[in-house]
Formats: structure tokens, sequence, C-alpha cells
């Protein structure tokens, strides 16, 4: 039943024979040895310490969902690291390879990446920046933030919420294994048809990014359901709709998205991999498949998947923008609505990616239309912003530079692309480097939202502050990176440059190409003050109060700081859009209860992990066709999930004394007033 | 709701009842009888689209209200609402897919005998 | 600046009986989200038929229309719909605590999931015979993978009914057992509704014009 594919095939190893390692390439070698290095000095660091067991029963068997957001944001930024190299990569020889007397090297003809390697880089690169950085930072932080801003303790299915991380995870590992075991795919992020099916890619490269996706949008989607139930059922007493905060209320549209865009890139995988595993013909050149399908399939995902990324960040930017103009956001009831329909019009939009299909005007111009529909929410938001910091008294802190930048390049972003949105302009710049500075500086709203947001609750996670002098350092070198790098590509768009390419023939184009390789030089530069940051505020260590910026307005200001694990001591009675605040005015934000109940708290589990790697083996295995280890790892997996079912433990319960004692080393202030008189169990629970 | 109830009182524990539950089989499959009856008969393309439509659309909403059980109480309030907003989306894939397909096939390859397979 | 309602003497700012969540809702809910998102696979697959399934997409093999017979379909029709009517029947026993009842339903409901199975995969098996299988064409590609995608769901429906049969045994009533219960009839009234929309597209349908 398996199609023949090129190269021997064993039994025992499948496709894997020592061929499979690159070890006449010298950019992969070195590679090797600084991934190889930095695993042995973290390995190395983790047993020096004896921190073990530590590592196990904290971190790799821990269902807190701050623990898990925490290790998600950490896989990010391991990710965006790489994505970037991959970038500087492409920077590079985009740089050198201008022109058909420019210089090659390492045998490329010319620059220094022969062509089937550069496909391999850019393709990494918007998976891995897309998939692997984008989303799990973003996933991390409304894991961590949403439970806190709604007065619970963890996620409605904190098991589940660890089991998507590993799976996430074991999709990064197939993305990095495939740089030493094999090749990545060349048939960039989306998977071009028919060239990704098995005449054209015989090799295993497409079927390392195939794996890698499927199994990581298998754990975005359970952690989209997640989110739902979590925002639905679980909110704390006295939180009705229009009191939730609204990083929330932007995390239950983007969940919706999520929950639904996924099962149809689920389900164009799969029929790709039905075709290249056995011999199926959906989008096959010829007997009867169609190549186009794939397209259309795989953008009514790629559309949805767009916003998924980029309504969180909005709602950092709401966040940040309304706490540091000392204002309650503008407008919160458009906030909410406009969130709404830009996950419902973002729905119908998807063909924009593929204007150039060849379907008929009307449905052209149906796409246009609703793409350009979208953009109006987009700027009620971004108008509430203005709104909201006009008359407010606005501190330029760290995180409130990264949200004006991200509503900047939101309007240069969001402009172009409403360009792009008439199609008859795409027509004439549909795949130019145009079209890819549009959707970078959209990317670069999502990272600017990232690291507000990193910044703002670094101190409620932590405990300490990050250096406000480094951090603003990174900020404006991060940003001078960004714009040297795609302001050029604009202009090089419509002078003519298309994407995905090695090799550029015109050399007017060169003064551009060098500006774009400066700004990777300022990046270089902000990675190196983003790292400094960290260290440095690692070291000193200022320890932050419960209110970390002095200005915090929603619920999870109220928690400890750090938060401890079990989150609010007990659960708190909700009064207001903005509680905290509400209780600022009220001067009662320091008030504690007056007694502890005992809490019911759900048990770690090895299992999610487990789980992770031996979908990480699945997969591998499929990739190289050792049919008898993926049987037997889902087997596995499946014998484990119902041996699970029969585990009688239900979690356990922290006792009130353990709860005070933790609160009172924690507590800074104790303020006991009237008011913290706590309703007993059993009492009246406000109707949701 | 507390938590150490018997989960047997569980409103939707409570919600099965025979008497629901055979109606929902009989009004199905008596719907998909109809629909199977109608197919046999000689109907233009169009006809048989919206007849087939139909009986499917009962179908599924009395399967929907007699076994799921969906409908506005407390217990099944949200499902009823998740549902409702999914099913425009499901709708939406399937059609704007036809639609794009069938203008492509339209001015990509005007052959008569594909023609009418995808003029749905 | 908005202004904040003022606090009053009686305001409680800390509310321990809220802990108390209902856990089976919360399961309930959460696995009817993942049902939706089945849903969406189904009409993503369901898609892709629709473009499939005309000629040209047929390289010269069969259409559906060629080989599918209503009739057949009609019998798995009522099998499917009678194997959730034994499940739901179980979920009526469940209301008693009555665990033969339940345990009786479960087994009504897998032996009709046999048999539905037994006369879809014979049908597969014989077009395969036939030279006609799944590498055939796109359009049998997406037929196979449409029925395949169905009966893996009720293969998995029917694993869970023997674990539960186990659980319901050695445990009986406790809450993760009857949360589960409640999924799983949610689940096996769910791939009953996809069928229906494949008899009703596919069989139908496509079979008739």
């Amino acid at each position: 039943m398996q199609v023949a594919v090129d190269g021997p095939w064993s039994p025992l190893l499948g496709r894997l024979t020592l061929d499979a390692i690159p070890y006449t390439n010298p950019i992969l070698i070195f590679t090797f040895i600084i991934a190889a290095t930095a695993g042995l000095v973290a390995v190395g660091s983790v047993l020096y310490f004896r921190k073990v067991g530590y590592i196990w029963r904290e971190w790799l068997c821990s269902v807190d969902h701050k623990r898990i957001g925490v290790m998600y944001m950490i896989l990010g930024l391991v990710m965006l690291f790489r994505g970037f190299i991959d970038g500087v990569m492409m920077r590079t020889q985009q740089a050198i390879a201008i022109g058909p007397n420019s210089p090659g090297y390492l045998g490329a003809a010319h620059g220094y990446l022969p062509p089937y390697h550069f496909d391999q880089v850019y393709s990494a690169h918007g998976t891995l920046m897309l998939i692997f950085a984008a989303t799990p930072l973003l996933t991390g932080l409304g894991n961590i933030i949403v439970p806190l801003q709604i007065g619970a303790r963890d996620m409605a299915f904190p098991y589940l919420n660890a089991v998507s991380l590993w799976l996430t995870v074991s999709g990064a590992l197939l993305c990095m294994i495939s740089l030493f075991v094999g090749e990545f795919s060349n048939a960039t992020w989306v998977g071009l048809m028919p060239f990704s099916e098995l005449p054209s890619n015989p090799g295993v490269g497409v079927d390392y990014w195939m794996w890698a996706l499927q199994v990581s949008s298998i754990g975005t989607t359970f952690n989209a359901i997640n989110i739902i139930a979590t925002i639905v059922k679980m909110r704390a007493p006295g939180m009705g709709w229009f009191r939730i905060p609204v990083f929330t209320w932007v995390s239950m549209a983007t969940s919706i998205i999520g929950l639904t865009a996924f099962p149809v890139l689920t389900a164009a995988l799969c029929m790709l991999g039905l075709d290249r595993y056995i011999g199926t013909h959906f989008f096959t050149a010829g007997m009867g498949g169609n190549y186009m399908l794939y397209i259309n399939l795989f953008w009514t995902w790629g559309h949805p998947e767009v916003y998924f990324l980029v309504l969180p960040a909005f709602g950092l930017i709401s966040e940040i923008v309304s706490t540091f103009s000392h204002k309650s956001l503008f407008g919160y009831p458009t906030m909410i609505a406009a969130s709404m329909g830009i996950a419902g019009v973002g729905w119908v939009v998807w063909a924009h990616h593929f204007f150039t299909m060849g379907m008929g005007p009307d449905l052209i111009g149906f796409f246009s239309a609703a793409t350009m529909i979208v953009g109006i929410p987009t700027g009620v938001k971004a108008f509430n912003w203005l709104f909201t910091m006009f008359r407010g008294r606005i501190t330029f802190t760290t995180p409130m530079l990264w949200a004006i930048t991200a509503i900047l390049l939101l309007l240069l972003g969001g402009l172009t692309g409403m360009m792009l949105s008439a199609s008859v302009v795409d027509y004439t710049v549909h795949d130019s480097v145009f079209v890819v500075a549009h959707f970078h500086c959209m990317v670069l709203v999502i990272g600017a939202g990232i690291f507000a947001a990193v910044t703002y609750w670094w101190p409620k996670i932590f405990g300490f502050k990050l250096n406000e002098t480094l951090g603003q350092w990174f900020f404006w070198t991060f940003v001078a990176g960004s714009l040297l790098v795609f302001i050029p590509m604009f202009q090089a768009g419509l002078d003519g440059e298309t994407r995905r390419l090695d090799y550029l023939f015109d050399t007017s184009l060169r003064p551009l190409m060098l500006l774009e390789e400066l700004g990777i030089g300022v990046y270089f530069v902000s990675v190196f003050f983003f790292l400094a940051m960290i260290v440095v505020s690692l070291i000193k260590r200022e320890p932050a109060g419960q209110d970390a910026w002095g200005t915090g307005r929603s619920l999870e200001w109220l928690t400890q700081t750090p938060v401890p694990f079990y989150n609010f001591a007990v659960t708190p009675q909700v009064h207001a859009l903005d509680e905290m605040s509400w209780r600022k005015a009220n001067g009662l934000e320091k008030a504690q209860p007056s007694t502890y109940v005992p809490i019911h708290m759900p048990s770690s589990s090895g299992l999610p992990f487990v789980i992770g790697m031996l979908s990480f083996v699945c997969t591998f295995s499929l990739v190289w066709r050792v049919w008898w280890l993926a049987g037997a790892s889902l087997l596995a997996v499946i014998l484990l999930v119902i041996i699970r079912s029969f585990d009688k433990n239900e979690g356990y319960v922290l006792s009130a004394q353990t709860i005070a004692e933790m609160e009172r080393k924690l507590n800074t202030v104790s303020v006991v007033a009237e008011q913290s008189k706590v309703l007993p169990v059993g009492g009246h629970a406000e109707a949701h | 709701m507390a938590a150490h109830n018997d989960p047997l009182a569980h409103p939707e524990v409570r919600q099965g009842s025979v008497l629901r539950y055979i109606a929902g089989f009989v009004t199905s499959g008596a719907a998909m009888y109809f629909a199977y009856v109608q197919a046999m008969g000689h109907h233009p393309v169009v006809e048989l689209l919206e007849i087939l439509g139909g009986a499917l659309l009962f179908s599924l909403i009395t399967q929907a209200a007699l076994f799921f059980g969906l409908d506005a109480s407390r217990a099944q309030i949200w499902k009823s609402i998740s549902l409702i907003l999914t099913v425009p989306l499901f709708l939406v894939i399937i059609g704007i897919t036809v639609w794009a397909f069938a203008s492509l096939y339209g001015r990509t390859m005007p052959d008569p005998a594909i023609m009418n397979s995808m003029s749905m | 600046m908005a202004s904040f309602p003022k606090a009053g003497a009686d305001t409680v700012l800390w509310n321990a009986g809220a802990d108390a969540h209902d856990n089976i809702s919360a399961r309930t809910y959460g696995f009817w989200l993942y049902l939706l998102s089945d849903a969406l696979i189904i009409a993503a697959v369901f898609a892709t038929y629709a473009v499939l399934n005309n000629p040209m997409n047929a390289a010269g093999g069969p259409l559906g229309s060629q080989f599918l017979s209503a009739s057949k379909g009609m019998l798995q029709t009522f099998i499917v719909l009678g194997s959730v009517l034994c499940y739901s029947l179980a979920t009526v026993a469940l209301k008693r605590g009555s665990k033969l009842g339940v345990s009786l339903g479960m087994i009504g409901a897998i032996l009709l999931a046999v048999v539905f199975l037994g006369i879809g995969l014979g049908d597969l098996t014989a077009l395969s015979a036939a030279g006609d299988g799944f590498a055939r064409s796109g359009y049998l590609s997406c037929f196979f993978t449409l029925i395949v995608t169905h009966a893996l769901h009720m293969g998995f429906g029917i694993l869970w009914m023997l674990v539960m049969l186990v659980q319901v045994g050695v445990f009986g009533f406790t809450e993760n057992v009857v949360a589960r219960l409640l999924n799983l009839r949610m689940f096996w009234q769910f791939q009953a509704s996809v069928w229906v929309v494949v008899y009703i597209y596919v069989y139908l349908f496509g079979g008739a014009h």
C-alpha cells in the first residue's frame, strides 16, 4: 500500500540511512556545533546544579497554566531566534547575489546558498516564525493571563493544557531535527502544489513540514477549546459578560477562530499526507487531482490564522494603552464588537491570497470588498486606542512605547493591506516583496504587542521588574532595525523584486538590499540588548509589589506578586469592569480575605510530556516511513489515554492553614478591611 | 451547582427520555426515507437539491432537538449558541469553495459535460 | 474618567462558594466544542468532494452515480440511527442508575455499528477489487476518504464504548464515568448526523444526477 519512493527503504529503519546526515554541508556543521553547545550547556547546568528532579516535578509535569504559559513562551523565544537567523541568512544571500557577475561561495553559483538550500531557509523561516514562534508566544500569554483576568484558579482543562504544550513542542522538535537528519521542506511554508507532491518532492522535507504543522495544529485546537470553555464556564462571581477585561474578550474571539479554522488545515494536510503516503490523487497533477483545491483549503485556514495571531496583539495593545494612559479603555463595547467582527468577516476573505488563480470577476469583487470591510473594525480599534490616549496621563514606560509603535506599524501594514485588497493592485504586486513587506509589518505589530506584554506582566509573574533602560535600548534598536529592513522592501517590491528568489538580476536594487542588510545588523544589536536586559534584570532582581506599575486596572493585578500557584487565595467577587481600579477607587485594593477555605487543585502529571515525546517519535517515524515504530508509538499514546482514564486521582486539597501560611509569606501589607469577610462555601454564587 | 452532588442528578443525565429518543429515530428516519423516495423520482437538479436540502435540514434539526437535547435551558444554552455560530462557517467553507471552483472551471475548462456537473 | 460605584457596607470582596464549579457541564461543553471543530474537518472534506465530483476528476474512472446504491445507503442509515437509539436508551437507563441497562444499550449500539461498518467496508473492498480503489482518481480518493473518516470515527466510538463497559462495571457511576458517558452520547449522535449528511449529499444527490 505504500507508494514507491526514491531511495532505499528497509523495514527496520525505513528511509533512514547515514546519508541523511548532511555532514558535508559546512553551514549545517556550524549550526550543529552551536546547537549542540547550547544543548550541552543547558543540560549540563541542570545536572551540575542538581535540578533534574526540580525541572521534572515542577515544570515538565506541571499542569499549572502559568508554568505552561512560561514554557510556551520559552519555546517561542528559542524558535523566534532560530527564525531570525533564517532571516539573516536570506538577507545576506540577497545582499551578495545581485547581478550576473555576483560572486558565489561554498559551491553556490551566486551568494553562498544554492537555490535548493535557500528555498529550505525561507520555508523554515515562515513556518517557524508563524507556527512555532508567534503562536506559542501568544498562546503562552493567553494561558498565563486569561485565568488571572477572570479570577479563575486554572484553565477549564489543565491536563489538556499540558498536552497542548507538549504536542507543540514535539512539532518544534521535528523542525529542529530536520536540520541535522534529512532536510526541511523547500516548498514554502504554504506547501505549493503540486510541487509538494511526491513526483516533485520525493525527499523527506515536505513530510517534516507537514507533520510539524499537523501535530502543532492539534495542540492549538485543544488550546482554543480550553480557552473558550474557561471563559464561558469559569469566571469569578460578579463577572458578567460586560465586565470581562478586553484581553480576555479578544482571547475569546481568537479562540473561536482557532477552533473553527484549524480543522480545515488538518483536513488539507491529511489529504496531502494521503497523497504522499498511500497514493491518492487529491492534489496531484493528473489522475483527477486538483491542486488549486489545496491552495483554497490552505488559505481557508491561512487567513483566519493571521487574525488568530493579530487579534491577541490588539488585545494586548488595548490593555497596555489604557493602563498607561491612566484611563479606562475608550469604547469597550465597540472593542468587543470589533473583535468579533474581525473574527467573523476575516473568515470570508481568504481568496485574496490567490486573486491571480483565475476565478471570475464576481468572486474577485466579493473577496476584494470583504477584505476592505474587515479594515473597518480594525480602524475602530485604532481610533479607540487614540481616544483612550487623548486626555489621559500618559507615562512612556517600555510597554507603552511598544504599544504606540504597534499602532504606528498597524497603520503602515494596514494601509498597504488595503492597497493589496484592491485586486488590480494585487495583480501587479502578487509574489513580489511588496506583499512580504506588508505582512512583515503586520507581524511586527504582533511582535511589538508581545514584547509590550512580556515587559508589562513580567513583574506580576516573576516578582521583579525588567530593567527599564536596557528595555528601552532594546526597543529603539529593534524598531530601527525593523524600519531599515522593511521600508526599503516596499520600494523593492514596487521596483519588481520577486519574492522567494535566491538571486537578483536587477543590480539597481543593490542599494535597497544593502540598506536591508544594515537593518539586519541593527537587529543583531537589539538581540544583544534583549539578552542584556534579561541577564541584568535577573541579577539585580528589584522586587515588584502587587501593583508593579502603580496603574493596574484589571483583576490580575489583585493577586500577590509573584502569583502563587493557586492564583487567588479566595476567589474574588467582581463588582465592575476594571475591578482593580474599582477597588482602588474605594481604597480596597490591599484588603485580604479574613478567613481562608480549603481549595481543590489538579495534580501534576508526567503523562502530557510522555505523550508529547511519543508524538515526536511517531511523526519522526512517519517522516522516515519506519512503519513499525510509528504504529507502536501511536498505539502507546492510545493505550496511555485509556489507562489514564482509569486513574482515580482527582487532584488534591490545599488546607486553609497552608494557604494562610503561604499568603503570610508573600504578603507585605495586611489590611483587613470590613468588607474582607468571606462568603462561605455553599453561599450564593452570583449567576453568570 | 456544587461539585459533590450525585452525578446522576445532573440535568444532562436527567434530559434523557425514551419518548424523545424514539421520536428522534422515527422523524429522522422518516425524513431520510422521504428523501430516498424523492431521489428515486425524476426531479430536475435544482429542485432535487432543494427537496434533499430541506429533508436534511429537517432531519438535522430534529436530531439536534430530540437526540442532542439542545435548547435554551441553562444546561444547554452554550452548546446551542456555539452550534448556531458554527453552522454559517460550515456553509461558507462548502459554498464559497464550490462557487470559486465553478467559476474557475467555467473559465479554464469550458467543456459542456464538466460544466453541467459543476453547475450546482 | 469613569466614575466607579461606591462600595457599600455589605459589599463582599471574596466569595469562596464560587469554587464549586460544575465539572460535568464544563467537560461536556469542552467536548461539544471539539465536536464542532470535527464538523469543520468534515466540511472541508465535503467541500473537496463537491469540487472533485465531476467527470474530469474521475480520470476515466467511475463517479458515485455509477456505483452507489441508494437503497443500501438507506439501510445503513436506519442501522446507524438504530445504533444511536440503542446508546441513547442506555443513557435513559443511566437515570435509574442501572448498570445492566446501560451495558445492554451499549452492546446493542456496538453490534449495530459493526453491521454498519461491515456493509460500508464491504462496499469499499468491492470497489478496490474492481480496480477502482482510492488511488484510481481524485474523485475516488475523496469518496474513500469521506467514508473511511466516518468509519474511523465509528471505530473510535466502538473502542470507547468497550472501555466504558469495563469502567461502568468496575467504578459504577462516578462523576468521571458519567461525564464520559455523556460525552460519548454526543459523539455517537454526532457521527450519525454526519452520516445523514453523507447519505443525502453523496448517495442521494450525487447518485441521482
